[in-house]
């Protein structure tokens, strides 16, 4: 799928499920890391590596948009970016009345900036 | 979007961190793979074992799950309404099994918590490190006087999908045109809130358009109940002639029920059916109460964090079984349950405390077979305890456009395919 400008896809996710997430820098979530590429014994990487707050947020989101089952519009194709933008008009649209109009009013802005830059990224290494 | 992998490695450095923390031997733990069992293959059981996996792939996990098949609630009120299929509903564990998740097809029959391990119904021993409990629900048969099990072959229950399921729908396939379809529904809490009503919609549906001089009759234990000014609105709408509800307050409350009669009672009065769909009273799944992680109330306490079972230690339960609101007893809620409990447990196999986060609910009830609405929720698991986030969530809007209806009948498809593929795919 190409990428489309983050105008549509507000109008695109018309869907359910809600992503969001705050991420806290020691939370430790994947997000941030880099793939390590020697066998060297790291005792930061379990840290940087193990699932944290935003990556649980993210889980909120695959109940309907996920890599599997054909669901409601793939979010691979879109950058952190239009991610925030499209998530943070649903959050402040007041006469919003779909799924995500009601789920993204529960997420903070940070909720939002995290969970978009993880999505982009394409989750954990 | 990948969701989340870990480099295999860095666990098992995690797990030997756990083990200096504990005071043992460094590898002590992580010459030993870490032992995480999983009791029921449903949307919270399967996904939980998935992730589990998917997380920690040098971990054992094994699934515990007497069906070779597993048989989803969601959308089986359509295959009573008519127009869809049991075989829809029907999800196997094959691809679970190849990411090399250890399924055993046999009930668990018991749980010693002290010496952590799980009896299977042949007499073998599974041992654990962590246990996950996914035991959905059972019926409180005899709570509601004259419904046991034989009576429900009679007045079908169809609450966990499968043989009663079809049995309803041939019933009402069955009844003369001009009968009388009454439910009773229950109490809360029990799984799935606005589930009596969307089959409500649907069975009203079909008498409407296939047996017009017939009616339903909704008996409610409950003066109000999930999504009523939606559902109010689509019956006003499209079948007054064909649904009746009464509240707990107009007597509504079925108090026994007599199989051989087709009768249903009140605390006024008596009512004869043509078809009974008795709804009856429910709790967490037997095996909860074996492992003693259900309370007085037949459902199960967690942590909010780690869905860690607040009366067991070591055993996490999830999904209908638990006592979770504000999250609803839904597949979303036990999906996600099953995905963040996945989580803390990786985390505190690395020795790591858990942290909070923000969970989501999204119900899609159909009103009719291509209309549907919905309803959502936001909550915070700060502290342990689940929370609604105020001003967010609700209901669909009930002034809703043209097509808004037809909108979300069509999310509830695409999700029902999303939902099933997260926890079987």
């Amino acid at each position: 799928m190409r990428r489309r400008p983050a105008t549509c896809l507000a109008a695109a996710l018309t869907g359910a499920a809600a992503c969001l997430a705050a991420c806290s820098p020691s939370s430790g979530d994947g997000a941030n890391a880099t793939p390590q590429a020697s066998d060297a014994p790291d005792p930061a990487i379990a840290e940087r590596s193990l699932p944290g707050r935003t990556t649980m947020l993210a889980m909120a989101c695959t109940g309907c948009h996920s890599e599997v089952g054909e669901g409601i519009v793939s979010l691979d194709t879109y950058s952190s970016e239009q991610l925030v933008t499209s998530l943070t008009a649903y959050r402040t649209d007041a006469d919003g009345t779909t799924v995500m109009h009601r789920l993204m009013r529960g997420y903070s802005e940070e909720d939002i900036e995290a969970v978009s830059a993880y999505i982009a990224e394409g989750g954990a290494p | 979007m990948i969701l989340p992998g870990l480099n295999r490695r860095s666990v098992l450095t995690g797990i030997a961190g756990t083990a200096a923390l504990a005071g043992l031997a460094p590898g002590a733990v992580s010459q030993t793979r870490a032992r995480l069992v999983v009791i029921g293959g449903g949307f919270g059981g399967a996904t939980a074992a998935k992730y589990l996996k998917r997380l920690m792939p040098d971990a054992s996990v094994t699934l515990i799950e007497p069906n070779a098949a597993y048989h989803a609630c969601p959308f089986s009120n359509l295959i009573i309404g008519g127009g869809r299929a049991l075989s829809e509903q029907e999800f196997g564990y094959r691809t679970l099994r190849d990411t090399g998740v250890e399924i055993v097809h046999l009930a668990a029959a018991d749980v010693d918590a002290d010496a952590r391990q799980v009896t299977l119904s042949d007499g073998a021993s599974v041992p654990y490190d962590r246990l996950i409990m996914s035991p959905g629900i059972d019926i409180r048969w005899g709570e509601l006087e004259g419904y046991d099990e034989a009576a429900a072959e009679i007045m079908p229950h169809a609450w966990k999908a499968g043989s009663q399921t079809t049995l309803l729908r041939r019933q009402l396939e069955e009844m003369e045109d001009g009968g009388t379809v009454v439910m009773a529904a229950p109490a809360a809490p029990y799984r799935c809130p606005p589930g009596p009503y969307e089959r409500a919609s649907l069975i009203a549906n079909y008498l409407k358009t296939q047996k017009p001089n017939s009616k339903l009759l909704v008996l409610d234990a409950k003066d109000s109940f999930s999504k009523q000014p939606l559902f109010e609105q689509a019956w006003a709408e499209r079948y007054p002639e064909h649904i009746e509800w009464r509240g707990a307050s107009d007597f509504g409350r079925v108090v026994a029920v007599n199989p051989q009669a087709m009768t249903l009672s009140t605390e006024f009065d008596e009512i004869g059916a043509d078809v009974a769909n008795v709804i009856p009273p429910q709790k967490a799944g037997a095996i909860a109460g074996k492992a003693g992680v259900a309370d007085q109330t037949g459902w199960c306490p967690i942590d909010g964090l780690t869905f860690e079972s607040t009366l067991v230690p070591g055993i996490h339960v999830l999904g209908d079984a638990t006592i979770a609101a504000p999250m609803p007893k839904s597949a979303f809620s036990a999906n996600l349950q099953a995905k963040v409990c996945a989580a803390q447990i990786t985390r505190l196999m690395a020795g790591e405390d858990p942290v909070s986060t923000v969970l989501a609910n999204t119900c899609y009830s159909y009103v009719a077979d291509d209309a549907a609405v919905s309803i959502t929720g936001v909550y915070t698991n700060d502290g342990g305890t689940l929370a609604s986030v105020e001003g967010a969530g609700g209901l669909s809007p009930l002034e809703a456009g043209s097509g808004v209806r037809e909108a979300e009948a069509a999310q509830a498809e695409a999700w029902f395919r999303t939902i099933t593929a997260e926890a079987f795919g």
